[in-house]
């Protein structure tokens, strides 16, 4: 225990001493971590948008022209026992056009001019979240257009295929960067201990004379790559932070409705990464120590 | 307490040590001398691992060094006190810290660092320069700096390297009545010195290096 106050002292010591090379170091690492950071977030944002344009949309069934309402509620009921569908609500002809209208607000006069209500009643339905992939809901969709009574199933099939696709394509290109990035900074880490581990040298081979363990020389260095890795976490997180605050907040001033789309900052972006960051510095260090010999 | 049996050491073709043997028994003082060049500082460097020997066997406090494992060798540099030739004072370190150093590696507690640190300084008479970079010390302070680092962890054999190199005669004095004390305590001592003055009259069991051998024993 005391060995490892005095090795964090001479740690802490040595980071200060070195500031300018340790300054170095830290910064490189925490913009690697920040870029991984940034991967995660959008991921995150994207994942966000696809979850919550999913709910609103939903699928719409459109019902054939001059159903009865006897047709009607035996299509009402088999959604109502399909175990996929979490809620049904039925649309009637007259609820469409009033929705329209007021969607239209100012320029509903143009309705004026329909002598008979154009729109056909339909049936909005909410999926399970976990159905909620491009493939499921393609699937459901065509299912449903076989129905009996069914003219039309839509579903926002352009936006969320193309959307979700480019989530997956984010997710891989983050893992694959990500993992180049935690790889240098180890190497990062590695080359600046084993630079102060030659520059003492001298001091080392003190110690060993003198009787120190392995434990006692090798602990100070692997600490300060743990202190750098940390440091560089903390500054990444703010750096983070401050970004995506300032962010939030300008795009929010031209797109008020963002807001609710973009995620607050995920603890995966602030905790997990730095702290593997933290753990990678760790493992450069380590291995930069390397094994002494007497 | 130190046993050399058939030791030779040579860097590349030159030999150094050629089929050393002696005994050093516990709680001995004794001395080794012989012209510079001679071997003297390589015969200690075997009885600390930090050389080995080509050929013999050495044991030092029971350890049989042909044995020890790599592991182990600070436990065996931890009982002895080892006064280097060339200092190995920490420059960036105070005078406090070098010798506390000793004391830090044998992870005692830092209240009892103090107390032992400010008693060796003060037997060396370095109490008041105890805060001074030990390049701001002159030649005979850093040495007792030295002395006061190798003799702070009571160590149970005592290896002093031209000890009083830079010393006057008055300090040579108390340095190696400081000697004579950690020799009293039980701890044995070993000095390599080319000065006859340091030996002469004292009674002790002198060795002389000359050729790679141990040319005469002799009591001074
Ligand atoms: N690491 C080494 N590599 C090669 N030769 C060495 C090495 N160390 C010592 N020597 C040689 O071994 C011989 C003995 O050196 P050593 O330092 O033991 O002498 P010494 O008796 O202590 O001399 P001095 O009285 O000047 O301190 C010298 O000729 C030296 O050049
Ligand atoms: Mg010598």
């Amino acid at each position: 225990m005391r060995i490892f106050l005095f090795a964090a002292e001479t740690a802490l010591k040595s980071v200060w001493h070195e500031k300018w090379i340790n300054l170095l170091t830290v910064l490189s690492i925490s913009i690697g971590l920040l870029i991984i950071s940034a991967f995660v977030t959008i991921t995150q944002n994207l994942d966000s948008v696809l979850k919550r344009w999913s709910k609103d949309f939903g699928l719409v069934v459109y019902l054939k022209d001059g159903l009865t309402s006897g047709e009607e509620s035996t299509l009402r009921d088999y959604f109502m026992h399909d175990t996929d569908v979490i809620s049904v609500k039925y649309v009637s002809r007259e609820q469409a056009f009033e929705e329209l209208r007021q969607t239209m607000g100012e320029q509903s006069s143009v309705l004026e001019g329909f002598e008979s209500n154009p729109l056909p009643p339909s049936f909005e339905l909410t999926l399970k979240s976990e159905l909620l992939t491009p493939s499921n809901v393609e699937r459901k969709a065509s299912e449903i257009q076989h129905l009996n009574g069914v003219d039309e199933v839509q579903y926002g099939e352009k936006w969320l295929s193309s959307l979700s696709t480019l989530a997956n394509i984010m997710k891989v290109v983050a893992v694959f960067l990500g993992g180049a990035i935690y790889i240098a900074i180890a190497f990062i880490t590695y080359s600046t201990i084993k630079i102060f581990f030659y520059r003492r040298k001298d001091e080392i081979e003190t110690l060993k004379l003198l009787g120190a363990t392995r434990t006692f020389i090798r602990l100070p260095f692997i600490l300060e790559g743990l202190f750098i890795g940390v440091l560089a976490g903390v500054v990444s997180s703010l750096g983070l932070f401050g970004t995506y605050s300032l962010l939030l907040n300008k795009i929010s001033a031209f797109l008020p409705s963002i807001s609710i789309v973009m995620v607050p900052l995920p603890l995966r972006a602030y905790i997990p990464a730095p702290l593997a960051g933290a753990l990678m510095s760790f493992l450069g260090s380590f291995v930069a120590v390397g094994t002494i010999r007497y | 307490m130190i046993q050399f049996a058939g030791v030779s050491k040579s860097y590349d073709t030159d030999v150094v040590l050629k089929d050393i043997t002696f005994t050093i028994d516990k709680g001995e003082f004794a001395y080794i001398t012989g012209p510079s060049g001679v071997g003297k500082t390589t015969l200690l460097k075997l009885v600390y691992c930090a050389e080995r020997p080509d050929e013999g066997a050495i044991v030092v406090a029971g350890w049989d060094l042909k044995k020890i494992k790599q592991g182990t060798i600070p436990y065996l540099r931890r009982n002895v006190g080892i006064v280097f030739q060339d200092f190995r004072l920490l420059p960036n370190k105070t005078v406090f810290d070098n010798v506390a150093l000793a004391l830090r590696i044998h992870d005692m507690h830092p209240q009892e660092i103090k107390e032992h640190v400010g008693e060796v300084l003060k037997e060396v008479r370095l109490k008041h320069k105890e805060n001074i970079l030990p390049q701001h010390l002159s030649g005979g302070e850093q040495q007792r700096v030295v002395i006061a680092r190798a003799m702070v962890s009571k160590p149970t054999v005592f290896l002093a390297d031209e000890p009083t190199g830079n010393l006057d005669v008055e300090t040579s004095r108390t340095i190696m009545n400081l000697f004579r004390q950690i020799n009293t305590r039980g701890t044995t001592v070993l000095i390599a010195t080319h000065s006859e003055a340091l030996y002469h009259g004292t009674g002790r069991r002198v060795l002389f290096l000359r050729d790679a051998q141990i040319e005469k024993e002799i009591v001074g």
